[in-house]
Order: C-alpha cells, then structure tokens, then sequence
C-alpha cells in the first residue's frame, strides 16, 4: 500500500523526473553546465518567479486566481521607488507601496467576494486598471532606478550570503512562511476548505467572503515583496514587464507543478517544483544558443506534455466526478 | 416472447470495488420490467451500463441476440435503447420541440417544421405539451414527457425509466403509468427503477430484485407481493429489524422550547410554515420531495441566502434570529447536516480528521490562529470511534470512504461544533444498511443527551420509526402532528399528498 502510494505518478513527481532528465542531459551535452555558478544562477533566475509563483498557487487553491500580481509588484514597487527618489524616507516609502498593494488586494477581495465577480475577470480588470493609473499618476517614467542611498534594503535581491544569492534566500523564506501558513495556521486550512469545497465551507461555518479578501490581499502583498526582490536584483524596476507574459509564465510554473486550476489541491512544493525545471529548462536552452522563439515552443510543449501526462496517469474517475447515485 | 436484452455475468467495479458483481439481467421484447432494490444496490449502474452511460467492467451485454459494447449513450440511442435519467437532461432555455429534436438538427434548421412535427408527436402520445412551451416553466411530470417523446421520436425500442415517479404527485403518477401502458402497447420494452413496491407491482409484468451489486431475484409480479420483495432487498430481514414497530418504543418527553418558527416565508417553496422543536427529543419532518422541508432548515441555519427570507420569525431559546450565513448559526449552535454529503458535506482532498478538525476550528472552538495538530489527532480519534467509522486510518481521504461512513465523518464535523440544535436532513439516504441502524442510535442518544434534534426524512418508515414527534410538511407548510403512538403510514401519507 505505501508502496503503491510511492510509486504512484503525480504530476508532481512527472516533473520532477523530467527536471532530473533534462538536468542530466544538459550537464552532459553543455560544458559549463555544472559549475557551480551556474547552478546557482539557474535558481537566481526563477527566484522571483518563484515568488509570484507561490502567491499565485495560494489564490488558486482557493478556488482563484489573480491576474493583476505583475502589475501590483510593479506600480507597487516603482511608486515606492519614486517616492523615495524624491526624498521621503524609506520606511514612509514602503508603507506607501505595501499600502498600494493591499488596497488593490481589498478592491479584488471586494470585487470577488462581495460583487461576486469571476476571479478572472476582477482580476484582469484591475490589473489593466493598476497600470493605467500608475502610469498616469503614480510614476512618470517607464523605469524607475534603485539609488544608492537605499543601503541595507538591496541586499534582499543582490549580494550573496555563504554563497548563496540573496534572492534565492529571499524565495526560500517567502515559500518557507507561505507554506507554515498553508498548512499550520486557520486561514490555511480555511483556504483549502474553501478551494476543495466552497458550499461544503460555508455550511460548516467558514467566513467565506472575509477569507476571499484576505486572500487577495495576502497574494498582493507577495507581488509587493516579489517586485522589491527584482528590483533590488537589478537595481530598478522596469514598468514595461507589466506588458510581457510574466503573469502566463507565473501560472505556468504553478500549474506544471500540479496546482489543480479546480481549487483545494497542491501546495508550496508544487509551484517549487514547477519553477525548479523552468529555470534548468531555460538556462539550458539558453547555454545552447536557442532562439527565444524556439524556447517558447518548448515551454509550451513541456506545459502540454505534463498536463497530459496528468490525466492520463490520474484520470478523473466517475465515482468523484459525478454526484449521486452509483 | 424473445430476449431483446440479455445480460451476462456483467461486473463493473468503480476503483477496484464492485457495484454490480456477475448479474445476469433480460429483458423481454415489450414487457414492463421493475428493478427494484435498496440505494447503491447497483440498479442506476445496471442501466447505465445498458444506456452506454459507463462501460462493464467484465461480462456479456447482448441487444437483440447479437453481442454490443456502448461506449457513450449515443449508440446506445441509435441501436434504440434510450434512457429517462432521475435529473432530467433537457437544456430549460429551449422550447419543447427544441429538446425533442435536439442533436437532431439539420444545418439550416426550419423550426416551423419541428413545432408541427413535435406537435402530432405529442398528441400521437396523448401529451397535453406546447411545444412553443420553453422546458424551464414546464412542471417535473411535464419535464418527463418531453423526454419520453424525445425517447420515442428517436424509435426507442427499449426505455429505461430512473425512478420516473419520485417527483410525481399522485395525480401525474397514473398519467405516467397510463402512459406506460400505451408505449407498451406499442412494442416498447420498459426497464422502471423503482422505489414505491406497490407502485412497481402494480404496472410491472416481471420484477428484478437486486441487492449490494448482486442479482437477489426475478420473478413475474403476479408471484410477488411487498413481503417478499423486502425480504429479497433487504436479506437477512435487516431493514424489517431496524424499521419493525417496537411495541415498547419509549417515547421521550419534550424538553425546553428549543426553536420555534411562525411564519417562516420563502417564495413558493415555503408558505407560512410554523412549528416548534423541543430539546431532548427527535421532531421528525416528513414530506414529498419539493414540500419545502430541506429549504425551512436552510432558511433557520442560515444556509439558504439571505435573500431567499421572505418573511416570518425564528426564535431560538427565545431569542430572536435570522441569520445571514452559516457561520453565525453554527456559533449559535444550530447546524445542518446536509441531504446531499458530496455537494455541501466533506472536503474530499481533505482526510477524516482534517475534516473533523475543520468543523471544530470553523465553529471558533480552536484557540488562536495557529492550528494544533496534536488536538486534531485527538478529536479525530474520539469522534471516529464515538460513531464508530471504519476506515483504515484516521489519514485516510473521505472519497475511498463508503457511503455510511462518509455520513459518519459528515455527522462528526457538525457534532463537533457542539451544536444545541442539530437538523438531520435524510440523514440515512446513500448509507449501507449496517450503517443506518448506527445512524439512528446516534441520532437517539444526541436527543437523550438533551440536545433538540429535526430528522428530515422522506422515507416514512424511518420517520416512524426514530420520531419522538412527527410532524409532516405539505406544499410549504407543516400541516399535521402526530404523536408515534398515533401515526400510521396511511395517515401521514394522507396529510402528505392532499
């Protein structure tokens, strides 16, 4: 029986095995492969994605999802920037755009939860919304630089502590309190009641609503600490990355790691797991000279592959996808 | 008469467990055949398997003599077995003629000429349908015809009928059986699942028994009568052990005034309906499907929307409520144990004691935001072993559960909210036979413990059975008590229907 649930094929452990595969297979086609820079620099490059990419799975096993994370981490951060650019100070700064960030956490919550909009739609209005008016009110150029006087600050996204870079350190923590609260504390155990079963939730007693809007309001507090990360990486943020397919790339690395999009199923592992192949899939592809073209064929092709594999390794079967009868 | 359906030694196991094991099953060309047998006894999945709903597992299906194999109900319709499903599968924001030539439409689709052909349908039929009718204001009986005429355009030669009386007043039942006789008539082979025996007996010419996934019985109707049939659906006489009118039956006093209700409004569904639920004892609520029973629950605890309050007041130990959701009947002490356990009872990724444990922390039991995983533990081994599940473990998931032992973990993670007020709704139905008794004794040592305890139940004996009081619900409203010494089934069922 233990057996048998060890050796059972999740999605979880397809990609896994396929991580191990394509690792094993660059290592031995690239030379530079295994170096230990390299390796790190795989993980340095999906840190925040990686970030992201827990907030999101969060808002999904709650039966969400948010859509307007990259334009929060962005406008949150850069209006955070600009405002320390004109000499406020830094913790007045920060308050400012972590407040930013959870208003429009409260306004999804609202629009979700109360008005009882689809996630989707809420989401992506928002989104679209944060970055029009960020643009137009918050932040007057597409980039806005990190300065120097910043001090202490950079070192959450740049730097190295034992070796390690500071932005992995930064994902570890960030996946480390997430998962501490996914699986330890009520409002974990609400998020999952609610993603598994939202009737069922509500008629034993949990404040459905209440934990809809902490939900999206935890989630954007993430894309907040996400785009200091990046920011501090790279020593500014770019307002541009709004227009890019971030957030796709986001909900890929969530979803390829077996966050079911039906709610109440994956955890910070998943998304961990997820964001680990990514970023060997890329810096491979990358080390061999691939076109960013070709690169997304594989991306899309891996995606396809796992899904596949998921259903067809965990069909869903007739006994917990019908109601009624036998 | 020949065989126009034989069936071999036919298995299908759903994860490995069987719902139907080795039956053998015909049917004869233009006979009514009844296949009766307690819930989860394998009927539904029988006929699904004739209709190409799911796939035998193992086994023989021969349609008139030749061997077929119906991987999806669409050939089962073109080789002419057709299927009434218990929820009925027409699409409401069409009109009848719509939903009897539906998959049926040619590229450029006259209506004009599907009215007219729907309407000498209907009338070949001697159903008063309007076809221009959109199928969402039609009544359930109504709703039926539609599908059977879609059953009958389409040549039907078999039809099989999901338990077509359920949502029937008496009235609509002999149109249907009516009905069934002109098919009939017409060559039509009818395989009914049923529920009411007499019912079955009466309009069946052979009866098929079967009894947990096995084939118990058949036999032509005119050799059967109600005794025997139970006897073949329940065995070793379980259910005639549980359900047998104990002469000795203590009947508990009423305690303090618990809940009582005046007035309470909601649409249509539930007219004025007044009653009063006492602690220490069972109030029994008896009533046809639709007669508003699930709905005043609802209402009282909170699960029904807000909106949906019409009107009326609800006063619990005498104080006024109405609740907005769940969350603040639960903290009150008043909870729902709900009908239907798989849309609004457990978490399946969730195990038992996750389950469990989340009632006791939803209800605001748990101190602090910090789960205890040590208190999780320990409320999940009492309440496992208080009501007696068998699982393999307490980490097992919900799902791999049975049915009565999921009603047991349902049952726990409500008990556990230490509620006042507990409202059982068909708190019996999908449970092994084993597992009701169980049920039943819980149920009777809550109300000794002094809890006030509502048990919806359109089953009548079981109402009977386990009711301190019964009270029996019609069109909206309670409209008579009874007290167990005086209920008969004939009296009850009498205030039920008229």
């Amino acid at each position: 029986m233990r057996l048998g649930k060890l050796l059972q094929l999740t999605q979880e452990r397809i990609v896994l095995l396929l991580t191990v595969f394509m690792f094993l297979i660059f290592a031995a086609t690239i030379d530079r492969f295994l170096q230990a820079d390299n390796i790190l620099s795989i993980v340095q490059n999906v840190s925040v994605l990686g970030i992201l990419g827990v907030g999101m799975a969060m808002s999904i096993i709650g039966r969400g999802i948010d859509l307007s994370v990259v334009a929060v981490m962005a406008y949150s951060v850069a209006w955070a920037l600009t405002l320390f650019n004109q000499d406020a100070n830094l913790p007045l700064s920060l308050l400012l755009g972590l407040g930013f960030a959870i208003l429009v956490g409260l306004i999804n919550g609202v629009l979700i939860a109360y008005v009882e909009i689809p996630a989707i739609f809420a989401t992506l209005a928002s989104g679209t919304a944060v970055a029009g008016f960020g643009q137009f009110f918050l932040v007057d150029t597409d980039v806005v630089f990190v300065p120097r006087s910043i001090g202490w600050l950079a070192s959450i996204g740049s730097g190295r502590t034992f070796g390690v870079p500071n932005s992995v350190i930064s994902l570890a923590v960030v996946a480390v309190l997430l998962y501490w609260t996914l699986h330890r504390t009520v409002f974990g155990r609400y998020l999952y009641a609610m993603g598994d079963n939202p009737k069922a939730a509500r008629v034993a007693g949990i404040p459905v609503r209440p934990m809809m809007l902490a939900q999206y309001v935890l989630t954007a507090v993430i894309a907040f600490t996400a785009g200091l990360v990046t920011a501090m990486a790279v020593d500014s943020m770019n307002t541009r990355v709004v227009n890019s397919t971030l957030v796709y790339d986001v909900i890929l690395i969530a979803v390829i790691g077996g966050i079911s999009l039906s709610g109440g199923r994956g955890s910070v592992r998943n998304v961990l797991v997820g964001t680990v192949m990514i970023g060997v899939l890329l810096n491979g592809m990358t080390m061999l000279n691939m076109p960013y073209t070709a690169q997304n064929i594989v991306k899309g092709a891996i995606l396809l592959a796992a899904i596949i594999a998921d259903s067809v390794f965990n069909p869903r079967d007739e006994q917990t996808s019908q109601q009624g009868d036998i | 008469m020949d065989n126009i359906i034989e069936m071999v030694d036919v298995t299908k196991e759903y994860r490995g467990i069987p719902a139907i094991s080795k039956v053998n099953f015909t049917l004869r060309r233009g006979e009514v055949h009844a296949l009766l047998g307690e819930n989860g006894a394998g009927k539904s999945t029988l006929t699904k398997i004739l209709a190409g709903v799911t796939q035998r597992t193992s086994g023989e299906v021969r349609f008139e003599g030749s061997p077929v194999n119906f991987a999806a109900p669409s050939e089962a319709l073109a080789a002419g077995v057709a299927m009434v499903f218990q929820e009925n599968s027409l699409v409401p924001s069409m009109s009848v003629a719509q939903n009897v030539f539906l998959g049926d439409e040619t590229f450029f689709n006259r209506l004009r000429g599907k009215y007219i052909a729907a309407q000498q349908l209907m009338g070949s039929l001697n159903f008063l349908v309007d076809p221009w009718a959109t199928v969402a204001t039609l009544g359930a009986a109504k709703k039926q015809m539609v599908e059977i005429a879609r059953a009958v355009r389409q040549n039907a030669k078999v039809i099989i009928f999901d338990e077509p009386t359920a949502s029937l007043t008496p009235e609509e039942v002999s149109h249907f059986f009516a009905l069934i006789e002109r098919l009939k008539a017409r060559g039509v082979s009818i395989i009914f699942i049923g529920h009411a025996l007499e019912e079955s007996l009466r309009i069946a010419d052979r009866v098929t028994v079967l009894r947990d996934g096995e084939h118990v019985l058949t036999d032509h109707s005119s050799n059967l009568n109600r005794e025997k049939i139970i006897q073949a659906m329940v065995g070793r006489s379980l259910s005639n052990e549980i359900y047998a009118p104990k002469a000795e039956r203590r009947i508990r006093k009423p305690g303090p005034k618990a809940l009582s209700v005046q007035d309470l409004s909601m649409g249509n569904i539930v007219r004025n309906n007044s009653f009063t639920v006492y602690r220490g004892q069972i109030t029994g609520i008896f009533g046809l499907i639709g007669s508003g029973r699930t709905e005043t629950a609802k209402i009282i605890s909170g699960v029904e929307k807000r909106r949906f309050f019409h009107g009326g007041e609800v006063f619990l130990d005498g104080r006024r409520i109405r609740y907005r959701v769940p969350r603040q009947a639960v903290r009150d002490g008043i909870v729902y144990v709900t009908e239907d356990r798989k849309i609004e009872g457990f978490f399946d990724t969730m195990s038992i004691s996750e389950n469990i444990h989340t009632g006791y922390v939803a209800a605001g039991l748990a101190k602090g935001l910090v789960l205890r995983m040590d208190e999780m533990r320990e409320l999940a081994a009492h309440w496992t072993s208080a009501l007696n599940v068998k699982a393999i473990n307490t980490d097992a998931h919900v799902v791999e559960l049975s049915g009565g032992n999921q009603q047991k973990v349902v049952i726990a993670k409500s008990l556990v909210q230490q509620p006042k007020v507990i409202f059982f709704d068909e708190p019996t139905r999908g449970v092994d036979v084993g597992a009701i008794h169980e049920i039943h004794q819980l149920i009777g040592d809550l109300a000794d413990k002094g809890h006030a305890i509502v048990v919806i139940s359109s089953y009548l004996p079981e109402i009977m059975n386990i009711s301190d009081r019964i009270l029996v619900s019609q069109n909206g409203r309670v409209v008579e008590e009874f007290s167990p010494s005086e209920a008969t089934e004939k009296r009850i069922m009498y205030a039920a229907v008229h």
